[in-house]
């Protein structure tokens, strides 16, 4: 499938990204080259087959004890400048 | 001082012998990196007061005869996507400028408590995506034995110093071959462990069902020393395994006479450069020659690797790289404008162009209506891929091929078509895919005196194995092939 221009800024909007026009027209190139190349996937026969969303490895997936511990230096995380200072997020129109 | 002619195990010898103080050592590293840096580009930062203090801490130790940890005074180099607190973590991103971390990774807490001195923070492609560190956000890491190749990536420059004689060891992180091609194309020998063996706790997230930390060094006896100090359960990674850690070192030695290694056809293909096919079949001679059986078998879904990794990592990447928004980590762009024009500009100015490639196409992956055409596909293609790994290893213990199907290339030859660079990783993502542990060591060098690169697998949680037979093939001479 080809991507097109418009596709890109739709996609860029859900990613929270700004992209230029300039910028645009070379993504919608790359990305249609890489898209049409993934639905190579479409030879496959898939009915029948349970997705691996990951590999699951080990029994215990771990869920830790909920208590407080020092070693996450979270305390400290307000060391970093501008950390948590979130702008206006109501804005007049 | 030169580490280029040393391993970790003979450094400890050298201090336990006082022959060497890690003062001299320590210092000797920040001369090296003076001296080859400005040519390698391997580190991103610096880390020479801690070092030095560190150094100086180890031969108070070792002048009151204190035992020796196992690691003791060994300069290791970590890639800037693995937090250490108080130091700069940037992932080779813009984005990042600045950021410092306020804790450290379990795997750096594990081996600084077993004496490893953190020299510097290694380069890499920016948020670990891409296969040459040309990405990077701030500068290209070069080979080591040519100035005009890359690296290879995306733990370029981990690889590039341990080649260059800047650290002994370094660690990576491998989300598709990210430790194993830089190992290759710089002659050294890479590891990435199975999925969940090492703690990610500490490492920056970029493919959360795919990303793994592993060593690279110049000997397998170091990998396997890194990995045991590494390895095993921690509570701060919900995906950590709890599978008891064997002894990788004892196990080094055991002879390999009767294993059965597999040499998949689909990985012999057209695109597998003369030289390197070579190099590789000279290699598997070498196993035949300790008693090894060789036998053909098929992994046939490998051509569909490149499309299945690319929908399911740039997905998660997508995913992972939302929390970049100009608010809790790093630069800020745009700061008085509406929230939501500052999360635009912020990761605008902020992201490479490899990485917002990444985004969008794992945004589009998962959005409305494309859903199950791109993403849930390649989820059961990894289903597949997965099913002809465990076919394989009903019929053979170990899986031999290239690393990379070519030697280092030259920086800027693929840039441009990011589709060619994608399909250069062939080789190293099927593993990733499936959560197989993987090692790539030193084959041999073409006639232009790069390095080839051999990749050995095994199934999951046999890293004992693995490493006795890359092992083994080291000990018989098989790295000059």
């Amino acid at each position: 499938m080809k991507i097109n221009e418009s596709d890109v800024e739709y996609v860029a909007k859900l990613a929270m990204l700004e992209v230029g026009p300039d910028e645009t027209k070379a993504l919608a190139q790359q990305l249609s080259r890489v898209v049409e190349y993934v639905e190579k996937l479409n030879q496959l026969d898939l009915s029948g087959i349970a997705p691996t969303p990951q590999v699951v490895t080990s029994g215990r997936h771990a869920v830790r004890d909920d208590r407080v511990v020092p070693r996450t230096g979270s305390s400290e995380a307000g060391r970093t400048v501008k950390l948590f200072k979130v702008p206006k997020v109501i804005t007049e129109r | 001082m030169n580490l280029k002619n040393i391993t970790a195990d003979k450094l400890v010898a050298l201090y336990k012998n006082r022959d060497l103080t890690a003062t001299e050592v320590i210092k000797g590293v920040y001369e090296q990196i003076e001296h080859v840096d400005k040519d390698v580009h391997a580190f991103l930062s610096l880390n020479p007061e801690r070092a030095l203090a560190e150094a100086r801490r180890l031969d108070a130790q070792i002048a009151a005869g204190e035992r020796l940890e196992p690691l003791a005074g060994v300069p290791f180099a970590i890639k800037d996507n693995i937090a250490i607190r108080d130091l700069q973590t940037t992932c080779g991103s813009k984005v990042l400028e600045g950021y410092i971390s306020p804790f450290t990774a379990t795997a750096v807490e594990r081996l600084r408590a077993a004496g490893a001195i953190v020299v510097g923070k290694a380069n890499c492609d920016e948020f670990a995506m891409g296969s040459t560190t040309e990405n990077s956000g701030y500068f290209v890491t070069r080979n080591p034995h040519n100035l005009d190749r890359v690296p290879g990536g995306s733990s370029g420059g981990s690889a590039a110093s341990v080649a260059s004689g800047t650290s002994l060891i370094a660690l990576g992180s491998d989300t598709g071959g990210s430790v194993r091609t830089p190992a290759a194309f710089c002659g050294v020998v890479g590891l990435k462990p199975t999925y969940g063996r090492v703690s990610r706790y500490g490492l920056v997230a970029f493919g959360s069902s795919l990303d793994q930390i592993g060593p690279l060094s110049k000997s397998v006896r170091e990998a396997a020393q890194t990995l045991a100090i590494m390895a095993g359960f921690d509570q701060f990674d919900s995906t950590s395994a709890d599978t008891a850690v064997d002894d990788y070192l004892k196990n080094l030695d055991a002879s390999i006479n009767g294993i059965r290694i597999g040499i998949p056809k689909e990985y012999f293909i057209p695109g597998l450069d003369a030289e390197v096919r070579a190099r590789i079949e000279a290699g598997m001679r070498v196993y035949e020659s300790l008693g090894c059986e060789l036998h053909e078998i098929s992994l046939p879904h490998t051509e569909y690797a490149v499309a299945t990794y690319y929908l399911i990592a740039t997905a998660e990447a997508s995913s992972n790289l939302a929390r970049y928004d100009g608010v809790r980590y790093g630069q800020r762009r745009a700061g008085n404008a509406p929230l939501q024009e500052m999360y635009r500009r912020t990761r605008a100015d902020g992201f490479g162009t490899e990485v917002k490639r990444r985004i969008l196409l794992g945004t589009y992956a998962l959005s409305a209506g494309y859903y199950d055409a791109y993403y849930l596909k390649a989820l059961k293609v990894r289903t597949l891929m997965l099913k002809d790994f465990q076919k394989a290893f009903e019929h053979v213990d170990v899986i031999l091929s290239p690393t990379s199907p070519t030697v280092a290339f030259r920086i800027g030859e693929k840039t441009s078509d990011p589709l060619s660079m994608y399909l250069s990783d062939i080789f190293t993502i099927t593993q990733a895919l499936a959560g197989l542990p993987a090692i790539s060591i030193p084959c041999g060098k073409n006639s232009e005196n790069m390095p080839v690169g051999m990749q050995l697998v095994t199934n999951h949680f046999q890293e004992s194995l693995l490493l006795n037979v890359a092992y083994q093939f080291e000990k018989a001479g098989g790295f000059t092939v």
